[in-house]
């Protein structure tokens, strides 16, 4: 699978966006470079399930040490990290 | 589910009785205390009367043949068209011989479960404390417990008399019928709850996130992780009561609970105690991962021994806790948003605990642990 670093950080976007929605935040937005557990869009849980959708989703299983705020915080190091781990490059 | 009624006893000295009358057949409806048969022996002939209410699945006693006490004479289902368990259609006793009185062991064991020796088959010439631990086994209850079952638990179901249609539990509602049928028929369930500050808490699990630089926020596993210790230093706590004694675990396995969609899980993180904290906050994190995608294996959903539990995320203000089996305590945590409060509660059983332990577990909880020396401010 051919992984663009755009739309890998449109899918991460539009995750977030729908598990802060479903928790009654409307309207929401955020940036790339936005710590997410920070942002106050996700409690615990849904950081927790964008996790297990972002294992699942490109097939990228994860140690329980990978799992910290430097690999997986901001949607901009989700990307890199998933990019990264699939031997693709990231543009800058 | 098929139900059987067993050949009862008629008298000390007889294992055998001889089937003498069966007043019905397969898919008639019978009513609790209907005489359905008779048995005799050489010195009296008993009625045999339906324990419950159900349909005639099968007969297996025979007319005018001998029968085992203890063994199936027939069976009742609550529709007419269940099938009826193969394995254990046959007289069971008949094939291990119900032969002797109890043991003095096997008597205390009786006296303690509810149980009459002519409900429990044996295998040898005298019925043994084993015998009832397999009889026990073979029912689907714990050999090591020796609570009788209550009263209600007894008691006949009965189908509305409205119209409707059964349906089969999947096998997680079923997990959950089993822990609230041993929750009310086993614990002396109290509940105590008390209000604390949730500021200091709060501040420990961001030191703690920033010094591991943690993705998910820590502060609930970091609360389960402090009644670790707790149970360490209070090993009551981490106990059940079996019969008249208490069973005190080796270790502290403790079950934290996820909610999966629809599905509520008891993760179980084994032998919590040889953990440090961030371990302990992994062990988690990754059971409650593995839980969201449905990839736990049974060891991690049983065996809990104390249990938190939290619905904090769903703005809950009080929330009172079933006891997970074989536990004597499960806490219970909650934080209205926008009260600037938060709330413990314990359901503990009460044959284990005092009120006054719970309001000392809780007070403890609710101070995150002292800071160590050399960790950061």
């Amino acid at each position: 699978m051919t992984l663009d670093r755009d739309a890998v950080k449109a899918a991460i976007r539009a995750k977030v966006l729908a598990l802060a929605s479903a928790l009654g935040v409307h309207d929401a937005t955020i940036d790339d470079d936005d710590i997410i557990p920070a942002s106050g869009l996700l409690d615990s849980a849904a950081v927790l399930e964008l996790v297990v959708w972002y294992e699942q989703t490109y097939d990228l299983p994860l140690q329980q040490d990978e799992i910290n705020i430097d690999n997986l915080g901001s949607i901009n190091a989700m990307a890199g990290f998933l990019l990264a781990r699939k031997g693709g490059s990231v543009p800058a | 589910m098929p139900h059987p009624l067993h050949v009862p006893r008629v008298n000390n000295n007889d294992d055998v009785v001889t089937v003498v009358e069966l007043k019905v057949a397969p898919g008639a409806f019978v009513r609790r205390g209907q005489v359905v048969g008779a048995v005799e022996t050489d010195k009296a002939v008993l009625d045999v009367e339906a324990d419950r209410d159900g349909y005639v699945l099968a007969l297996v006693g025979q007319l005018a043949q001998p029968a085992a006490v203890g063994s199936v004479l027939l069976w009742l289902g609550d529709t007419a068209d269940e099938a009826v368990p193969q394995s254990t259609g046959a007289p069971a006793s008949a094939a291990t011989g119900s032969r002797g009185k109890p043991t003095a062991g096997a008597r205390a064991r009786l006296k303690a479960l509810g149980l009459r020796a002519e409900d429990v088959p044996a295998a040898g010439e005298r019925l043994t404390e084993a015998d009832i631990d397999a009889w026990l086994a073979s029912q689907g209850r714990p050999a090591a417990d020796a609570s009788a079952p209550s009263a209600a638990a007894a008691a006949p179901e009965r189908t509305p008399d409205v119209a409707g249609t059964f349906e089969a539990l999947a096998p997680d509602e079923l997990g959950m019928l089993h822990t609230v049928l041993w929750h009310r028929d086993h614990a002396a369930a109290g509940y105590i709850e008390l209000e604390y500050d949730p500021t200091p808490w709060e501040a420990h699990a961001k030191r703690h996130a920033e010094r591991h630089r943690l993705l998910l926020p820590p502060l609930l596993p970091l609360m389960a992780w402090r009644l670790v210790e707790l149970a360490v230093q209070q090993p009551r706590l981490n106990a059940a009561i079996v019969g008249e004694r208490r069973y005190r675990y080796a270790g502290v396995n403790v079950g934290f609970t996820v909610q999966a969609g629809q599905t509520l899980y008891l993760t179980v993180v084994r032998d919590a105690q040889r953990l440090d904290a961030q371990r302990f906050v992994d062990a988690m994190g990754d059971l409650q991962r593995r839980a969201l995608a449905r990839k736990l294996v049974p060891a991690e959903m049983t065996g809990a021994t104390i249990a938190f539990t939290s619905m904090a995320r769903w703005n809950v203000s009080r929330h009172v806790p079933i006891l997970p089996p074989h536990t004597g305590l499960i806490v219970a945590h909650s934080a209205p948003r926008g009260s600037g409060r938060a709330v413990l509660g314990a359901t503990y059983d009460h044959r284990l605990l005092s009120g006054f332990d719970v309001v000392q577990v809780l007070q403890a909880l609710a101070q995150p642990p002292q800071p160590l020396a050399g960790d950061p401010a």
